[in-house]
């Protein structure tokens, strides 16, 4: 056994990527092909040669979006620390699969709840994987801060966004957040969001990366074949892609204008000066490193980075059909309401 | 380790190699024909149907054979009380008063159906509920509500989809309403649940794509004429490619709920050949809420 392999099996399992330390991988329908480029020949190829992302992904992990205020300044965790994470979500998964309710969220606190404790019940919840606990406080990397950049208008709007969440008031199907509309979350966290699933299917054909979001159905199909961006603008925008080596890049721009609308969250909002670049990297058989940078001066006194590691769910794991708008009577339940409310019954 | 390093790296050369041929597109020609462009094929020999395509027919409108008509919501003419010519002139059927404003916009083209035999064969009551459904159209064609269209009518909008075609999986996605089908061409198993686009799973029998789609609710139509299906609809399509900017595509359509027996229909898929053709948003959503939610709340965004 040559010491390559054990170094690379070792920061595998500390979840630590390295070039060249691929597990061994490949579906048997996958082809090792050696790229036109000349880069490794050891992670898995499409048969016709571009790097395989293909799979279900999603995010598993503990770190939230931004550093919590009680870890200012702390950008890892202790080794102690990230043992007695690992120690409470272990307890978590236990409670979990033995079917205690409210156990299936996991958090330890409020703030780490993304939708800040209006959490669904464990039926919603996807159950039996447990998060993987990673030493780093937040998935922002930069700022080094780890937190939301905003410009003060951003700041004020995601406060109110925040407080007026499940409170209303819902007079009309403009006061719900366009996610209770069934219109979209956005595409920003799309790789990594969705407290009820968040699973993404990647699926590659000759010059395109597709990829579906189960949530909303939303959908990506992005170009790899060197066009420049379209003009018409798009609630997702106009992502183009290209292999830089073994990772995929997208730039994305051209969004429609939609922040006249309410958002559960601010930093998902797309305006015309929204401008996304991701970078997808198979790290290893079991893990993409997804990377984010999110520029938009509308909403950001500067561009923010996050790094997430998304994790592989099984072969046979499916997206079902989201017939969230088929089936929205929480609109009418919700518009009914307020009226009642408003008449004082 | 060094075998197997050895091995891809020949694996691999011998994939580059077929993967440069799928590449190369051959003609044929016949006498008098200009020279048609064969299909190209992927790395495993199998057709390759990646693209934009689009139906080019009125079978949204009907699926039947059908002449031009003022609108689809029509307000019926008044019984003729009078023999041919011996009475001043009546109205033939005019556009409902909702749609009265779209003037020829509003209309209907003329089509030829696309149903193999043009009889679409209803159980009695059946027939009954395919004419209520048309005469409601406007309260009732879920494509007014931006609902997923279902299967096979997502096919024939008038809209392009593009196809997707990877090694396990085959992709078609649709432009409205942002609608996706999966086809499942490894072994997944049945649905866990009825879906409005149904449960797709693939094979190929021969240069055709043959696509079993089952698990649908109820709530689709055909098109917009009314024509309808129960839960236990059940869908076999097929696309075989005749050249490389041409589909043809039949569905196969069967209810015991609702039909008789099976029935077809059939029509070409038109390749989109646009140099950077694109499936684009049609996030129709946002344009239906006004018209489903807007005189449920407190306040009417609409007449503000």
């Amino acid at each position: 056994m040559n010491r390559l392999f054990v170094l690379c099996t070792g920061l595998l399992a500390a979840s630590i990527p390295l070039a060249g330390c691929s597990a061994s991988t490949a579906a048997p329908d996958h082809a090792a092909a050696t790229s036109t480029d000349g880069t490794s020949t050891t992670s898995p190829r499409t048969p016709w040669g571009d790097p395989d992302l293909q799979g279900v992904w999603r995010y598993e992990a503990t770190m939230p979006l931004e550093r919590p205020a009680a870890l200012a300044g702390k950008a890892t965790l202790t080794d102690e620390e990230v043992a007695k994470r690992q120690a409470v979500e272990k307890d978590q998964e236990s409670r979990r699969l033995a079917g205690e309710e409210g156990a299936a969220v996991g958090r330890q606190s409020l703030d780490e709840s993304p939708i800040r404790g209006n959490e669904y019940n464990s039926f919603w919840q996807d159950q039996g994987r447990p998060r993987k606990v990673y030493n780093r406080t937040s998935l922002i990397v930069d700022p080094p801060d780890g937190r939301i950049p905003y410009m003060p208008d951003a700041r004020k709007a995601e406060a109110r966004a925040s407080a007026r969440y499940g409170v209303g008031p819902y007079e009309s199907y403009l006061d719900p957040d366009t996610g209770e509309r069934c219109l979209t979350d956005g595409v920003t966290a799309l790789m990594w969001q969705g407290p009820n699933g968040g699973h993404n299917r990647i699926v590659q054909s000759p010059g395109y990366v597709t990829i579906l979001h189960e949530e909303y159905r939303d959908r990506r199909i992005i170009p790899v074949d060197g066009r420049p961006h379209g003009s018409i603008r798009q609630w997702f925008g106009d992502a183009v892609g290209r292999w830089d080596g073994n990772t995929l890049v997208v730039d994305t721009i051209n969004f429609l204008d939609k922040t006249n609308y309410e958002w559960a969250n601010i930093w998902t909002r797309p305006s015309e000066t929204l401008h996304l670049t991701e970078r997808f990297t198979r790290a290893d058989a079991e893990t993409i490193d997804y990377e984010i940078t999110v520029e938009d001066p509308t909403t950001f006194a500067r561009p923010w980075k996050a790094a997430i590691p998304i994790a592989r769910l099984p072969e046979k794991t499916q997206i079902y059909e989201y017939a969230c708008h088929e089936g929205n009577y929480a609109m009418s339940n919700l518009l009914g309401g307020g009226r009642a409310h408003r008449s004082g019954r | 380790m060094r075998t197997g390093l050895t091995g891809a790296i020949v694996g691999g050369v011998l994939v580059a190699l077929v993967a440069v041929a799928a590449t190369r597109f051959g003609t044929t020609a016949t006498a008098g024909q200009t020279e048609r462009v064969t299909f190209a094929r992927t790395a495993d020999g199998k057709p390759d149907l990646n693209g934009i395509w689009q139906a080019l027919n009125t079978a949204n409108y009907d699926i039947q054979a059908h002449p031009a008509r003022p609108a689809m919501a029509l307000k019926p003419a008044p019984p003729r009380t009078s023999p041919a010519g011996l009475g001043r002139a009546t109205p033939t059927d005019l556009p409902a008063a909702p749609v009265l404003a779209l003037g020829a916009v509003g209309g209907v083209p003329a089509g030829k159906g696309v149903v193999e035999g043009n009889e679409i064969p209803y159980q009695p009551w059946a027939a009954a509920r395919k004419k209520e459904n048309a005469d409601n159209w406007l309260t009732r064609d879920p494509e007014i509500k931006c609902y997923l269209p279902g299967v096979p009518r997502a096919t024939y909008l008038p809209y392009p989809f593009q196809i997707l075609e990877s090694t396990n999986k085959i992709l078609i996605a649709y432009e409205f309403a942002g609608a996706t089908r999966t086809i499942n061409m490894d072994d997944v198993g049945s649905s866990p649940a009825d879906t409005w686009m149904g449960w797709s799973r693939g094979h190929w029998e021969g240069d055709t794509l043959v696509v079993d789609v089952t698990s649908f609710n109820d709530q689709t139509w055909f098109d917009r004429a009314g024509n309808f299906h129960s839960e236990a609809l059940h869908v076999v399509e097929r696309y075989t490619p005749v050249d490389h900017d041409h589909l043809m595509y039949q569905a196969t359509i069967e209810d015991p709920k609702v039909f008789t027996r099976p029935w077809k229909i059939s029509m070409p898929l038109y390749r989109r050949l646009e140099k950077d053709a694109t499936v684009l948003e049609y996030k129709c959503v946002e344009f239906v809420e006004q018209l489903l939610y807007g005189k449920l709340g407190a306040r009417d965004p609409g007449a503000e």
